[in-house]
């Protein structure tokens, strides 16, 4: 993201932005509308529409630190698989009666959180692939722990079978497995079995939407940018880049952290292979092919490659191979991801109109 | 009147090698006080003690009475300690403007800011600084330019506005004239002048005929150490200088 300049006048400033708020909230709300019935169209399961909304939170937390504050974190499955534990054994330990959903995914994202500030005290004043290596070594201390922890932890068997947490709204407490009416879709079939899991996962997707939009264009999001491109010049005009960076990794692993409880409760089942490298780089994966710095590329790179290795890992049974070849084309050919592809082309068709138009 | 900036026995060793040995150096408030020196005498390592770019060995730094010898870059940037550096350290890809902007950013919040929502405009300090520094240094025409765009010349420039905009007490100039051509030098000497009229401003640069020219004294640096501290007119005078600088002859001999 490039910080615009802006004007000292702010109050038309501010009107505007706030029409352009509501835009994005409503063009995004209708996007997550009509996405599961996109999928079913090109033969994806209703589940998996939930399952890719859940997931991009992930890969958006991973966005903030890799896009926007030039971090490469490869143990974001620390706070992925952290995240889903932290609310398993919270419902099953602390509320077998009560299990309440608000209370798991945010006891969970604190946790988290606090496990990110922890391990970034101690990486963020590393760069590049030392820092990479760091973050990598901490989640595999955290995997090994996991594994050891059997009493509480299942060890290899992971956590099943834990109390269907409730979502407490108002006087209702709703199943989020409560199935939603059958929708005839014409000649393509009948959606059905769509729970009101979707409906809640793509509200939480709409938040941190938004939320890390206000962030990229916040004074929080104008410094990390600064950062970035110069940090000795940040440190000597007075920003303290550690704190900054920490900043960004707290909330890089409290966005993952919580995608990774929403993860468990949906499955309702938590294992460790939510903990290991493959589950790390598969965020990278799909923040890198959807487009790092952009605000949807993670949501797109997410959806692309769920939806293939659910199409494909069915058929063959080298999936990670595909993968691996997907995320090798990206890189080498599209560099800014699709999504960062297609604003780079615009931007420059835009560019092309202006400079025709200048007199 | 009591110095803004003082060094005592002020020391930087690197492993054996001694870069500054027991510097004593007072700058009163208000001086364009330039360091100079021949090539590997030290100031660079100087001016970055003084910076908090590194750490001291030995002895101790004052500024404004109090002890920042143990005290960070950035949080001597915001005691009024700001630095413009010797090839021109920028944000390239955002405005001249933003550049500003981002340094009276730094001044305004503070070294950090946890203010994930809120927007950097919503400041209005933040503007009015950035304008006054672009202004100062004559680049007020250029505020929505790219800043990698822009000539070296103006890079520097910027680079000079970037630390005004943070409000300094004492300005640190390392080089500000380095690769310039003549028009462009004469166009700093002269904003350097300005400058020295409104704060204290510290200078490290080879083009003699500029220091001689602007500096109200002079302090010349040779293998590390204090050599000779005076005015312009003192320090040419000095047959200690000329020793280190020229091998013992006037210019006028070497010049025959």
């Amino acid at each position: 993201m490039t910080a615009t300049t802006t004007s000292p006048t702010t109050t038309p400033v501010r009107a505007t932005m706030r029409g352009s708020d509501l835009r994005f909230l409503l063009l995004t709300a209708i996007g997550l509308a009509v996405f599961p019935f996109a999928l079913h169209l090109i033969g994806g399961y209703a589940g998996l529409a939930t399952q890719i909304v859940i997931v991009s939170v992930a890969t958006i937390g991973l966005n903030v630190l890799l896009g926007y504050a030039g971090m490469l974190s490869y143990g974001q499955a620390m706070f992925f698989g952290g995240g889903g534990y932290i609310a398993a054994i919270l419902l099953i330990h602390t509320m077998p009666n009560h299990p309440n959903l608000w209370l798991a995914v945010l006891g969970a994202t604190l946790a988290t959180t606090v496990l990110a500030l922890l391990v970034g005290a101690v990486s963020v004043r590393l760069y590049g692939i030392y820092f990479a290596l760091l973050t990598l070594a901490f989640a595999q201390m955290v995997f090994f722990i996991v594994e050891q922890g059997k009493d509480l932890t299942g060890g290899d068997d992971g956590l099943q079978s834990f109390p269907v947490a409730l979502l407490a709204l108002g006087p209702w407490n709703l199943d989020l497995t409560t199935a939603l009416p059958a929708l005839a879709l014409g000649p393509f079939g009948n959606l059905g079995d769509i729970k009101l899991w979707y409906v809640f996962a793509a509200v939480v997707l709409l938040a941190v939407l938004w939320f890390v939009r206000a962030l990229t264009r916040s004074q929080f999001g104008e410094v990390l940018d600064a950062i970035r491109e110069n940090e000795e010049r940040s440190v000597f005009v007075g920003f303290n880049a550690a704190a900054y960076r920490l900043a960004a990794f707290a909330i890089s692993g409290a966005l993952t952290g919580l995608s990774g409880s929403l993860k468990a409760l949906y499955d309702g089942t938590v294992a460790v292979d939510s903990l290991t490298i493959e589950r790390s780089g598969s965020f990278v994966i799909y923040a890198v092919v959807g487009g790092v710095q952009t605000l949807f590329g993670p949501v797109v790179g997410t959806a692309i490659i769920m939806y293939l290795e659910n199409v494909l890992s069915g058929v063959i049974s080298f999936w990670q191979l595909i993968e691996g070849l997907i995320f090798v084309l990206a890189i080498v050919f599209l560099p800014n991801g699709i999504v960062g592809t297609i604003l780079k082309r615009r931007r420059g068709a835009r560019a092309l109109v202006d400079a025709v138009r200048v007199p | 009147m009591d110095a803004i900036l003082q060094t005592r026995g002020l020391g930087k060793s690197f492993g054996h090698f001694a870069a500054n040995a027991d510097i004593d150096f007072a700058v009163q408030p208000g001086e364009l006080r330039a360091v100079i020196g021949p090539n590997g005498a030290g100031k660079t390592t100087f001016f970055n003690l003084i910076a908090g770019t590194i750490g001291a060995t030995s002895g101790s730094i004052a500024f404004q009475g109090r002890d920042v010898t143990r005290t960070s870059g950035t949080h001597r940037v915001h005691l009024g300690i700001a630095k413009a550096f010797q090839t021109a350290n920028i944000y390239p890809s955002q405005s001249v403007r933003q550049n500003c902007r981002l340094a009276a950013l730094a001044h305004v919040q503070g070294a950090f800011a946890l203010q994930v929502v809120r927007r950097s405009n919503r400041l209005g300090r933040v503007d009015e600084l950035a304008e006054q520094a672009m202004s100062r240094v004559d680049l007020g025409a250029q505020a929505d330019v790219r800043a990698g765009d822009l000539s070296h010349g103006d890079k520097k420039r910027l680079d000079i506005a970037i630390a005004l905009a943070t409000e300094p007490q004492i300005l640190l100039l390392d080089e500000p004239v380095a690769g310039m051509s003549k028009d462009e030098a004469r166009k700093t000497e002269g904003l350097v002048k300005r400058l020295a009229s409104e704060m204290t401003v510290l200078i490290i640069e080879h083009d003699m005929e500029l220091i001689m020219g602007i500096s109200d004294s002079i302090t010349v640096l040779h293998g590390g150490r204090v050599l000779a501290s005076g005015t312009p007119a003192e320090i040419r005078a000095s047959a200690a200088v000329q020793e280190a600088y020229l091998g013992g002859h006037t210019a006028q001999e070497i010049l025959e």
